[in-house]
């Protein structure tokens, strides 16, 4: 079942066409990504899903038909721009964020000292948000997201700014969503983090829908002829290895055309080569946006 | 609780327990307080307290009686008798009387007084001194004659109907209105400006885009209009009780005071005009907010919505003469020209029910085409991080 389901959304702003005939859908429970580099119109995607802007053309279904008001209350945003009240203390910015999601005050008290403790904010509960860091209003911006269990949740740049601790702990949270079954849409431009977490993408460029669907199938529609392998002595030259390149203490081995990995399995085997690693060398998706990029160039 | 609700409870909440509410609450007291004891000051500079002298060559000063006390804070001056011009000439060069009077002979004839000082007498002393000599004059007539005599003539002006009335005594009701309209004006500028401030910092600080997935653009922006006019409604209510209380406390020894009443007239152009008129200027404020990228250039923009507010206070001459006339009706139905004209107006003539009417109907609609326009201005500017919203993209733009 749909729980988003963009078609052909336009948007421009004067001159510039940010977004420009977008379409894909989103499924429930499942961990979305929207990719792309900065500037390439994943927000502006973002707002007009969340009727922020609306479209010029296109039409928008989110949670099963137009965003009405109750709905906003079944939805977490975290935008790129992170936004809090600076001027009052943090327990009554949630509160009252809380509040604008239909809320009840006990029940935010309840939910905001949960997940206070899980942050390890709660010492800085009567705090204004101005005299937190920014990793913690970082944090705290998670916690305004999360605090009344959203069933779609939209993360935009969510890891930005945030230390490798936080970040890995805004990852566990976002997978524990996950499986919870709430619905995510992760839109970032730092493809790995996507690439970690999400079972399908739709990378945006200059507006457009450059590439949409399984995350593996399109890995698997972009992989080239070629194995990484990782031995702690230096490697043989095998038969049928094009070119061989070093990867991160490892080595991708480019195999001709009608080279078989397995063989080149073997003949490692034979050579006794003492194997720490051999896999089939998927491209990542940086790997991918480039060469979408430079064939989407080759064509114009 | 409505979302909208919820939006004015947070940012009435949000100024009214905060620094800067209660100093600007207290200030204007203070500074009244400040400026009633700078006049009170300036009197008592005004008023020298050393004696007056006088020669009778009329003799109606003969065992004279003492002048009526003077109203505070004036203080009495004590009138001397000279026998001569000589002596009270000598009683000046000593310093020991600021001026002296001479009566003369034919003085009930001719009404002429020759008064001799080396400074100029202030108004404050030569008063008393005429106080003096009128009250000696009617020395023998009935007591109560004599002190109306003295305080002179006090004209009461009353409409055809009997439903208004003025009269010398009772300047407060004439210049209360006008009182009023400043305090008024102070207070919607002064919650307007935390409105337009509130407005900007949420675009500065993006806290608009994730209060935008919650509620609607129309919804926030009528809750915050709404919250901070009870902001300036309750600075007002607090400004009120400081000017009550005092009234209410001194009104059995302080006479004046008891002459002090609000006609229903000026109660129904303050709830229906003033108001609406207090919504109209928080939501315009609140539209301006939302299209400048910073506080400063809204301030400045501020002036536009000001102007008009005040233009009947500049043109109050021409209200005061002809209070009925067609510019006087004019500014009255003019939305930001209305609140002040109407109450410049209350103060001096009856206002038609209809003219009343008709002002209150325009105030409330444009107070609600103001509320829409801030919604929409919000909408439409609230995610131009760093770029104005053109008046003209405002009103052609489709939000």
């Amino acid at each position: 079942m749909s729980i988003v389901e963009l078609s052909h959304i336009s948007k421009s702003f004067g001159p510039v066409k940010a977004v420009d005939d977008v379409s894909f859908t989103i499924e429930k429970g499942e961990l979305f990504g929207l990719l792309g580099p900065n500037g390439a119109g994943k927000t502006t995607s973002l707002r007009v899903m969340l009727d922020i802007f609306k479209p010029d053309a296109g039409s928008v279904a989110v949670l099963g038909g137009a965003l009405t008001g109750p709905k906003k209350d079944r939805i977490g945003y975290m935008p790129e721009e992170r936004g809090l009240y600076q001027d009052i203390p943090l327990e009554r910015c949630l509160a009252y964020l809380g509040a604008l999601k239909g809320m009840r005050p006990a029940e935010v008290r309840r939910r905001a000292e949960t997940y206070l403790e899980r942050f390890e904010l709660s010492a800085y509960k009567n705090k204004k948000v101005k005299e937190l860091s920014k990793g913690m209003q970082q944090k705290a911006q998670v916690i305004a997201t999360l605090l009344h269990q959203p069933e779609l949740l939209i993360v935009d740049e969510p890891f930005s700014g945030l230390d490798p601790l936080n970040t890995q702990m805004v990852k566990d949270v976002l997978l524990e969503q996950h499986k919870q079954g709430v619905t995510i849409i992760l839109c970032s431009h730092q493809m790995h983090q996507v690439e970690e977490l999400c079972q399908r993408i739709v990378l945006i460029d200059h507006g457009k829908v450059m590439l949409y669907g399984d995350l593996n199938e399109i890995r698997r529609q972009f992989s080239v002829n070629a194995v990484l392998v990782r031995t702690p002595v230096e490697l043989p030259s095998l038969p049928g290895v094009e070119m061989v390149e070093p990867v991160n203490g490892a080595v991708k081995y480019h195999l001709a055309q009608g080279t078989d990995p397995q063989d080149i399995l073997q003949a490692l085997v034979a050579s006794h080569v003492p194997v720490e690693q051999f896999e089939i060398a998927m491209p990542t998706l940086d790997e991918i946006f480039i060469r979408v990029v430079q064939r989407q160039g080759a064509a114009a | 609780m409505n979302k909208f609700w919820q939006v004015a409870r947070h940012e009435y909440r949000r100024h009214v327990f905060n620094r800067r509410f209660v100093f600007g609450l207290v200030s204007v007291p203070l500074a009244m307080i400040l400026l009633v004891g700078l006049i009170f000051l300036i009197i008592s500079l005004e008023n020298d307290t050393t004696a007056i002298g006088y020669v009778d060559h009329a003799g109606l000063l003969t065992n004279p009686v003492p002048a009526p006390k003077p109203p505070a804070p004036y203080r009495q001056v004590p009138m001397v008798a000279f026998a001569s011009e000589t002596d009270a000439q000598a009683a000046l060069d000593a310093g020991k009387i600021q001026a002296y009077y001479v009566i003369p002979a034919d003085y009930l004839t001719s009404g002429a007084l020759r008064v001799v000082h080396v400074n100029s007498i202030k108004n404050a002393s030569s008063q008393q001194f005429y106080n003096f000599l009128g009250t000696n004059l009617l020395k023998g007539t009935d007591p109560a004659i004599a002190v109306r005599l003295v305080k002179g003539a006090d004209i009461t002006v009353q409409s055809a109907d009997g439903s208004r009335s003025l009269s010398g005594n009772d300047w407060f009701s004439f210049v209360f209105p006008m009182i009023a309209g400043i305090g008024f004006i102070i207070a919607m500028f002064i919650s307007g400006g935390y409105l337009m401030q509130a407005v900007v910092e949420e675009k500065e600080n993006r806290t608009m885009e994730v209060i935008m997935t919650s509620v609607s653009p129309g919804q926030f922006m009528a809750g915050k209009i709404v919250g901070d006019t009870c902001v300036g409604l309750t600075q007002i209510l607090a400004w009120l009780l400081l000017i009550v209380i005092p009234i209410l406390l001194g009104r059995n020894t302080i006479p004046f005071l008891q002459t002090i009443r609000l006609s229903p007239q000026t109660l129904a152009v303050l709830a229906f005009i003033m108001l609406p008129s207090f919504v109209l200027v928080a939501a315009l404020m609140a539209t301006i907010g939302a299209t400048v990228t910073e506080a400063r250039e809204g301030q400045q923009m501020t002036g536009l919505i000001s102007m008009p507010v005040w233009i009947p206070y500049m043109l109050v001459a021409l209200l005061m003469s002809s209070p009925n006339s067609s510019l006087a009706f004019a500014l009255s139905v003019i939305p930001l020209t209305a609140p002040v004209t109407m109450l410049v107006r209350d103060g001096l003539t009856i206002l038609p029910v209809w003219q009343i009417a008709l002002s209150s109907a325009i105030q409330i609609g444009c107070a609600i085409a103001a509320i829409w326009l801030a919604g929409r201005a919000f909408r439409l500017g609230m995610l131009r991080y760093g770029k104005r919203l053109s008046w003209r993209e405002l009103f052609a733009h489709p939000a």
